[in-house]
């Protein structure tokens, strides 16, 4: 049985004001509980992308479908319920005065029970490890906090799809992990997964599928491995692989594949290819 | 005599029952390229803002010990003074520039200490020069890209002419390639110029590759001041403080490399290091 389509891109041009076009053309698929990053530089229109899956922007040209409708005739709202969007930067998207009325503020709007907006609320505080600060203002929280206190509000909406637009940014390497790990553990429990990112470390160990962006078009869209393992077309866009991926591609003669995504993967190929020298010079 | 030395520094934002920096020692000479890295909240920030007169000018605060920049206290000299000696850069470009050209950001500073007119344009064409956008100079700033925007404002910190350049992650927000560009544009003041550079920054690859010696801060303490090399090594410390280790340096750790020829610190010298294992 293949998979049920939860995004679907077709032919999508989008223009801001009378300009350039941001998105060109683009047509792809997302299926349901896929784990997918989303690259490119800065400006490339990854953003830009995004915000057609929740409804912020609508198609110049081409359609954009969530779970079947078309985006176009569908009221933001409506998208709300299907497509949890955690901004980049959070400040654009916290505004209640304390974080447990932050994070229960779009359950009200869903209309649900007062008892289980109080249950989502403190399951989603303590998904994120803000359980103590619920009652706190969200602006004395610091910006890796306050990103928290943003992720923590989409959690408790509990939607299908999840679209995040460069969680780790400001986060220190601890909290990073910690917010991928939360992130790795929704997709597993069969949330479709999007997420923008700058690093390619993290794209490496939590995505499977990985979309290049340049200048408003798709390079590239495949499996990480894949992806990775040919740079010369990541550095069209001026990306390139994690420092493992890149340090293993020199290492070709050596039998070394050039996919590798882990330092342990790599350390245990090394130390087969040392063994089978040891093994044939003794 | 060290260009920058702090002496048992400690300070304490007010109502704050913690202080946010602890007990700080460390020397800079005049030339050096250090980083600064450690978990979110652990004072490197409000160490930065100690360098460059925020602190105590514009952030109050009870302070102890000593910050001596060129033998005298940094906290007896005026915000004006020490603009002319450290040059700051923030994490956002956008709370930085205040302009709505180029031209005008770099010539702010100078313009304030009552510079003529001809010796700002100069130092307007040699800032931009230095940091490799001379075309920018009349585009408005509002049409920047973010890793363009950064390096006006390192541009805008240049054209004081500073001895120390202070920039707290000026490229949390920037793709690969504009991260790159900074630390190359970094690279080639510190080495070319022998501007002092003072960096915090999240991404140790680069520290990594570019600084010659690291300060690791956690819970307001600097818990580690060494050469990168000898950071990295402290595999278990880091892991527990939350800093991560280049791919290319664990990678050596786990191989058995313990010392400054056998923990490469870049792609490069990783690829040397394993050639050499796998030849033995």
């Amino acid at each position: 049985m293949t998979p049920k389509v939860q995004i679907k891109v077709e032919k999508l041009t989008y223009q801001y004001g009378s300009g350039q076009p941001a998105l060109k053309n683009i047509s792809f698929e997302i299926s349901k509980g896929e784990s997918i990053a989303i690259i490119g530089q800065n400006g490339a229109g990854k953003t830009t992308l995004a915000k057609h899956f929740n409804g912020l922007h609508k198609p110049s040209f081409g359609k954009v479908y969530v779970d079947n409708s078309d985006t176009g005739t569908m009221k933001v709202s409506e998208l709300a319920r299907k497509v949890g969007f955690v901004f980049q930067n959070p400040d654009h998207q916290i505004f209640n005065d304390t974080v447990g009325k932050e994070v229960a503020f779009g359950l009200k709007n869903l209309g649900l029970p007062k008892q289980e907006i109080e249950e989502r609320t403190a399951t989603a505080l303590e998904a994120v490890g803000l359980t103590d600060h619920c009652r706190a203002y969200p602006f004395n929280l610091s910006k890796g906090q306050r990103q928290r206190v943003a992720l923590a509000s989409v959690l408790a909406m509990k939607t299908e799809t999840i679209v995040l637009d460069e969680p780790t940014t400001g986060q220190d390497f601890r909290e990073s992990v910690q917010i991928m790990d939360m992130v790795r553990k929704l997709n597993e429990c069969g949330h479709t997964i999007v997420f923008i990112t700058h690093d390619m470390s993290l794209v490496a160990r939590y995505a499977r599928r990985v979309l290049v962006l340049c200048r408003g078009e798709i390079l590239v869209d495949g499996d990480v491995r894949s992806v990775f393992a040919g740079p010369e077309l990541l550095q069209k866009t001026y990306l390139c692989p994690p420092q493992i991926t890149n340090l293993a591609q020199r290492l070709g003669r050596h039998s070394i594949p050039p996919d590798v995504l882990s330092v342990r993967e790599l350390y245990e190929l090394l130390l087969k290819a040392r063994g089978e020298k040891i093994g044939c010079c003794s | 005599m060290a260009l920058l030395e702090i002496k048992n520094f400690s300070f304490n934002y007010p109502q704050s029952p913690q202080p946010a920096l602890k007990e700080i020692n460390a020397r800079v000479g005049k030339g050096d390229f250090i980083g600064i890295t450690g978990p979110t909240g652990a004072g490197k920030s409000t160490l930065t803002c100690c360098l460059n007169g925020i602190i105590p000018h514009f952030q109050a605060g009870k302070y102890q010990g000593t910050i001596n920049l060129q033998g005298a206290s940094i906290f007896d000299r005026s915000t004006a003074q020490l603009s002319r000696l450290v040059g700051s850069v923030f994490q956002d470009p956008e709370a930085q520039i205040i302009s709505a050209e180029v031209e005008q950001e770099l010539a702010f500073g100078p313009e304030n200490l009552g510079f003529p007119p001809a010796e700002i344009k100069k130092r307007i064409g040699d800032a931009l020069e230095l940091v490799g956008i001379p075309e920018l100079r009349d585009r408005p700033t509002v049409s920047l890209s973010g890793g363009e925007k950064q390096r006006v404002a390192i541009a805008a910190a240049l054209a004081m002419l500073p001895e120390i350049l202070v920039l707290d992650e000026p490229t949390s927000e920037l793709d690969p390639a504009g991260t790159d560009e900074i630390f190359r544009v970094l690279n080639l003041l510190n080495k070319k110029q022998g501007i002092t550079v003072i960096i915090v920054e999240q991404k140790t690859e680069q520290l990594a590759a570019y600084a010659d010696r690291l300060l690791v801060l956690n819970e307001g303490r600097i818990v580690i001041d060494a050469e990168p090399w000898q950071v990295f090594s402290r595999r278990r410390e880091l892991e527990e403080i939350g800093v991560k280790i280049p791919q290319v340096t664990r990678l050596a750790g786990m191989l058995g490399g313990n010392d400054s020829y056998t923990l490469p610190l870049t792609v490069e010298q990783g690829y040397i290091f394993i050639e050499r294992i796998l030849r033995r």
